[in-house]
Order: structure tokens, then sequence, then C-alpha cells
């Protein structure tokens, strides 16, 4: 057997309010994952407050970079690459992921890599099965609503987009509303599930020749709904009310999906972030897809992967890795980066 | 022993290294916006020059706060992954007590001081290394009257422009002989940084942060709001 030399990637991933770091092997085998998470810091303030979000990454860079090794039950020596998510993300908060990674590549001798948030976010379906390319990705989360085509492991472009508000944000919008905790997401989808489509929403975009989204007429039209109720004294029931807004949401996404999945016909549909951990979202493209007359194998990476983590930071930069595609010592955060969009985009 | 000593807390970016009490590497870069895309080749450039690598550094010194909170932590996050990955010392050293080493030679009281906005000062006073005002944040008059109070004459302030309020300083500080310091005097420069890193205590990587010497605005409008404790930091953050 030609076997050849395991290639051991240490990741870092601190974009917005996790501090990840991660040993990964192979592009496809987590040897350690930590995450630490602030939520219960940001909860206190209804969002994420970038400053707050920096001052706890640094508090925990070291200690959580010992333990990834630790962890995976290697050291340094046996590590052949570092790598980092430089963008998109708050810069405040790139700025630790990116500064202890470069520490370790000059103390190390390491060479560095510099990976795209959303790549890695997409690229978690490597942690899970083997992408075949042409590929697709529905990626959803608090920051983005993007249908991304990748042509093979490193050339990822973007066919559809939100037109304003993500969909992970409108959900902490209307939770806002609701009196739901920040993060809104998960108790919105419990919610929906007792409740039902009772107030039809709007379906922004649904019926438009292209892939593109936008969630803010319906977050206007939630409040507005539920505003007026509270104007003449109407009590409307929270259940149904979440189940409506997320049958909206669930609506337009899978609609868009499964129209971008029969023309461009990639092989393995992944769904990625945040909001991919929706369970009525999970449910509603798992039988959409299998309708399909030739549906792509699906990845759905596990919950603990569609959240913010190194370890799909780690997947991503293998394939960059395998490319010799290097950053040096004055690699810089990259708040606003983004996809290349698709020649064929609308 | 070998100190490699880095400022990023403010606008001036500097990188130093001595060893055996000799200042053997000291390069400033003044009014630089990026300091997390200069400070690795600006280290590099030190190693280089002084034919160190870092494996041979015994000491990572860093100006530790009060600063620019995002400069502090680009300093800092690279000191204590280097001290940590390589099993070296760290040591934090007070921005203000490293400013103030600039005109320690004139047996003056040295108030150290960076403009916080709306007449607010991140400031301390030092006799020689000595602090007689801790490092804290001051509004400017609070500042003048604890000055007034002490017993030193002669007052030289350092480290921020303090022009627009020259005549608002003499006035506070009436019968006491005061000067503004001059030129490089008022930057902060990892030569002293290193140079008060020799004798001080290391810490531990894992525990170093910024000395901001302010919570974020966020903090103090949702303690007014509810009335709450803070916790303690770390409590705040969980492994998952
Ligand atoms: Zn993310």
């Amino acid at each position: 057997m030609n076997k050849e030399k395991d290639i051991r990637i240490l990741a870092f991933e601190s974009s917005c309010d996790e501090t990840s770091t991660s040993v990964v092997k192979n592009g496809s085998e987590i040897e350690s994952l930590v995450v630490a998470t602030q939520i219960k810091s940001h909860a206190r303030f209804g969002g994420v407050v970038p400053e707050v979000a920096s001052r706890h990454h640094i508090e925990v860079i070291t200690q959580i970079t010992k333990e990834a090794l630790a962890e995976a039950k290697v050291t340094w020596d046996d590590i052949d690459a570092i790598a980092v998510t430089h963008g998109p993300g708050l810069v405040g908060a790139l700025l630790i992921g990116i500064n202890a990674a470069k520490a370790a590549s000059m103390a190390t001798g390491l060479p560095l890599i510099g990976v795209d948030h959303i790549m890695g976010h997409i690229t978690a379906a490597q942690l899970v099965d083997k992408i075949e390319y042409p590929a697709m990705a529905l990626q959803v989360s608090g920051g983005h609503t993007e249908i991304v085509l990748m042509k093979d492991p490193t050339h990822f472009e973007i066919v559809g987009d939100t037109r304003d508000d993500a969909a992970g944000e409108a959900y902490d919008k209307i939770g806002r509303v609701l009196g739901v905790n920040y993060p809104a997401g998960k108790t919105i989808d419990q919610w929906a599930h007792q409740g039902k489509d009772t107030f039809n929403f709007p379906r922004a975009m649904i019926d438009e020749d292209n892939y593109d989204f936008s969630f803010s007429g319906l977050k206007s039209a939630f409040i507005n709904t539920c505003h007026h109720a509270d104007q003449i004294g109407e009590k409307l029931d929270k259940y149904d009310l979440a189940a409506s807004f997320q049958a909206a949401v669930v609506d337009v996404l899978a609609a868009k999906t499964i129209r971008a999945i029969k023309q461009y016909q990639p092989k393995t549909f992944i769904m990625g972030g945040g909001v991919a951990a929706n369970l009525g979202l999970r449910e509603r493209m798992d039988q959409e897809i299998a309708a399909l007359a030739n549906p792509p194998k699906v990845i759905l990476p596990p919950l603990k992967l569609c959240g913010d983590n190194a370890a799909m930071i780690g997947a991503a930069a293998y394939n960059q890795y395998l490319e010799g595609d290097f950053a040096d010592l004055r690699l810089d955060a990259d708040p606003s980066m983004e996809l290349p969009y698709a020649a064929d985009y609308k | 022993m070998k100190i490699l000593s880095m400022s990023t807390a403010t606008s001036d970016l500097s990188v130093a290294i001595r060893q055996d009490g000799q200042l053997t590497f000291a390069k400033m870069e003044k009014n630089q916006r990026n300091h997390s895309v200069d400070l690795d080749p600006l280290i590099e450039e030190g190693l280089k020059e002084t034919g160190l690598t870092l494996k041979a550094i015994d000491r990572f010194a860093v100006a530790i706060g009060p600063g620019s909170y995002t400069g502090l932590r680009v300093g800092l996050t690279t000191a204590k992954m280097l001290a940590s990955i390589l099993g070296k010392d760290l040591v934090g050293v007070s921005t203000l007590k490293a400013l103030a080493l600039n005109c320690a030679g004139r047996n003056a009281l040295v108030v150290a001081a960076l403009d916080a906005r709306n007449q607010n000062f991140f400031a301390g006073a030092y006799r020689g290394q000595e602090a007689v005002i801790e490092d804290g944040h001051y509004a400017l008059g609070d500042l003048l009257d604890q000055i007034q109070a002490l017993p030193d004459q002669e007052v030289i302030f350092t480290g921020s422009d303090f022009t627009k309020y020259a005549d608002a300083i003499k006035e506070g500080l009436a019968g006491k002989q005061v000067t503004f310091a001059e030129g490089d005097d008022n930057l902060l420069q990892a030569g002293q940084v290193a140079l008060l890193a020799e004798k001080a205590a290391p810490i531990d990587p894992d525990q170093a942060v910024p000395n901001y010497l302010r919570r974020t605005q966020a903090e103090y409008d949702w303690q007014k709001k509810t009335g709450q404790a803070f916790e303690a930091d770390s409590a705040y953050v969980e492994e998952v």
C-alpha cells in the first residue's frame, strides 16, 4: 500500500463570538476541536458587541491552543501547517486569531494559510463525507444567506445572495419582538414546530428569475402584525407566529435552492452555517431533494459543525495546502471579504 | 538575558531587542495604522539584524496597557503566543511607566498620559520608576487636582499632544513648574519596555489580558440598566 504522509493542520477561528482551535488530519478527520463560546456574555446586550467579543477572544487564545494539541495527542512537531480565518467577520475579533496564528507560525516555522470563513463553513461537509464536484451549498447564518457553486475544492462562486438581511439576522430581530433571548433561532424553531402557518407572511422574490433572497419585508410584515395586535389589544399565538415566520423563510430558501440545483446539477449538495441547524429547514430540504429526478448526494453537517468552529477552517485550509496557497506574516483581517459572484449571476 | 519587546499600544509601532543589558535593536514606525500587518515583519527584521532566533529569546515583553484597545491586543496576542509556544517568560509593562521613563533623567514628577477624548486621559504619575498616581482613567480636572496635592515642584507631561490643554494644565497646577516633553520623548518606545521588563516578574500567558483600564460602554450601560455586578470575565465564556 502506498500510504502518503498525513497532513495535520492546526486551525484558529475567531471571526465573531466563538474562539476555536482544532487539529484536522488530511482535511477530513477531526483530531481535536475546542470551542469557547461567549454567548452568555453577549446575551446581556441582546447581540454581539464587537469590543466585548475581542476582549474574550484574547482571554482564552493560548489556553485553547494548548488544549487543541493535547486533545489531539500531538505536539507542534506533528503539525504541518497553521490556518486561520481572515475574513469576513468582526475586524477586532478576527485580529486575535490572525495574530495568534502568525505568532505560532513564526515560533514554529510552519507555513500559514488564510481561510475564507464562508468557504470554511461550506467545507465543514468534508469532515462528514467526501464532496463530489461540482457541488452546491446553501449557506445560512446570522451574517449570510448565500447559494454557492463549488467548481472544485478551492473555487467557490456565489449564484444567489441576500439583498438585505441575512436569514439568521431576521430570526434574531423577530425574536426580540417575541421576547426571545438572543440568539433566537433555536427557540423560534421549537415554537414553529408547535404552531401553524396562519399569518401568510410574504415570500419575497420567490418567483423572480434569480437565486437571491430578501428578508427585510418579511421582518417588517411580522413586526407590523405584532404592533397592530398590540394596539387593538389582541393576543396573538406565539407558536403560530413562529410557525408562520419560519414557513415563509423556509419556503423561499427551499424554492430558490431547489431551482438552483436543477439548473447547475451539482453532484453534492451541502447545507452550512448556523441556520442550517434549523430543523424546519433541514426537514424541508431533505424532502424536496428526495423528490428530485436526479438528486445530488446531500451532506448536512452535524449541529456542532454548523456553528463557527476551527475544524471547518482546518478542512478548507487542507485544500489550499494541497495547492500551495500560503499566506505570509503580513496576513491581515478582511472584515468584508466576499466570495466572487458567478459569471451568470443575475 | 535576551529580551524581545514590542509596543503596539499607540499609533507608533516599535520593536526592540535587549541582550545582557545592551539595546541591540530598536526600531519605530511612526503613525502606523495597521500594527497587525507590520508587527511580525518588524520582529523578523530585529532577529535578522541581531542574528538571533526566536528560540534564543528568554523573555517576550509587551506594553500591556493602557492604550488603543485593538493595538494592545495585537501586541499581547503575539507576545503571549510566542511565550506560550516557546516556553519562555512573558512580561507585561505599563505603557505609562514606559512612557514616563523617557523623561526619568530630569528629576521631576513625570505625568504620562494618553488622550482618551472628552478631556479624559489614561494617566499615571511617576517619580523615577515609582508610581505616585496609579495608572487610571482620569478626567483632566481630577488628574490635575491629584498632581497639585503632591509636593513635587517640577512636573513634566509626556505621551499625548497636550497643546490644546496647555492652558488648563498650567492653571490647574498653578505654582508648579510645568513642562511638556518634546519630540520622541512623547513616544512609547519598545526599548523602554525592554528595560523595564528586565526586572519585572513574568506573568502567565494563559491569564494575561491587556490592562485596558476601562470596561466597554456596552458593559457600563448594562450595569446601569440592570444594577447587576460584573462577574469575572472568564465566567462569561464557556467551552462547549
Ligand atoms: Zn460563521
